[in-house]
């Protein structure tokens, strides 16, 4: 990656730059020239203006046409009630149902085993993912976030394998004590 | 013009490197205090190219004092990275002989 290096590089002219010019003795009546000027005339001001200008507005324009643009979903995941343990979501299986979408939300129904499989793609980007304990009451929200989280170690990730490229996101369901203990035990419920 | 191409491009470069590394700090990766620091650099870069189209010479000491903050964070990155390439040791640096008696000499 070259970025590190330029940056570097750039830095370097800067500082020896603007030490000389800040650190040099003025003589009076000399006169400036492209290395030491002395200000920049009225017509280099507008020209710099508008290129400030033009920039901003590219900016922006650029910003709100990616947001725009953004095709990223958020996830509901669907629990099994009571369930604990590692849940594993492998996307673009050919042979299985792509997931449906409601309300503006993917929703990935886990069935008891814990893993899902599906022929949608992953979504990357920006976005809220919610979960819930689903059973024949109803469904109810789980805490995915603070002290009382229930939703821990999400990972996305993707592995070859003889059926070739799987792209894969895993996540545990459970208390903070139960995800600790099962890390300090190495193994995973469903085997992965 | 020279001096606000200067700090403008070095704004811009340096503000995109380390704005790319704090934006990691969303994966969970910890981010250095000194990046926030040499960020505010960058503005200040930003900031003196503008001010130089009318006040080089004051221009020249904030862009200075802006230059300071960013080597605040390429400063320690750059000595460790060197640190680092210097002590890579080849792996045949060491090689150890045994000898039918137990004992060994060791080259390296």
């Amino acid at each position: 990656m070259i970025l590190p290096y330029l940056a570097t590089a750039l830095l370097i002219l800067v500082t020896v730059y603007s030490a000389t010019v800040s650190f040099r003795q003025r003589v009076e009546g000399a006169t400036p020239n492209w290395i030491f000027p002395d200000g920049a005339g009225r017509s280099v001001r507008i020209l710099v203006g508008l290129f400030t200008l033009v920039l901003g507005i590219g900016l922006v324009a650029w910003i709100s046409l990616s947001a725009r643009n953004s095709t990223q979903r958020s996830l509901r995941f669907l629990i099994p009630e009571s369930y604990t343990g590692w849940v594993r979501v492998e996307f673009e299986i050919a042979g299985e149902s792509p997931v449906p979408v409601e309300g503006g939300q993917t929703v990935l129904k886990i069935p008891p085993s814990g893993v899902l499989r599906t022929s949608s793609p992953e979504q990357y980007g920006w976005a809220e993912d919610d979960y819930f304990y689903y059973s024949s009451a109803g469904v109810r929200r789980l805490p995915n976030s603070g002290h009382g989280s229930l939703i821990w170690g999400k990972i996305n990730g993707a592995e070859s394998g003889p059926s070739g490229k799987r792209k894969y996101e895993e996540f545990f369901v459970g208390t903070e004590q139960q995800y600790r203990d099962q890390a300090k035990g190495g193994d995973k419920k469903n085997g992965y | 013009m020279l001096p606000f191409f200067l700090y403008f491009i070095t704004g811009v470069i340096t503000g995109f490197h380390i704005y790319a590394l704090l934006s990691l700090a969303v994966y969970g990766v910890p981010f250095n205090p000194l990046e926030v620091v040499a960020l505010l650099g960058s503005f200040g870069l930003l900031l003196a190219a503008y001010v130089s189209l009318f006040r080089p010479h004051g221009a020249a000491k904030l862009a200075l004092v802006a230059a300071l903050a960013i080597w605040s964070f390429y400063g320690p990155a750059l000595a460790k990275v060197v640190r680092t390439r210097l002590e890579k040791r080849s792996e045949l640096s060491q090689v150890t002989f045994r000898q039918p008696a137990g004992q060994t000499t060791a080259l390296g």
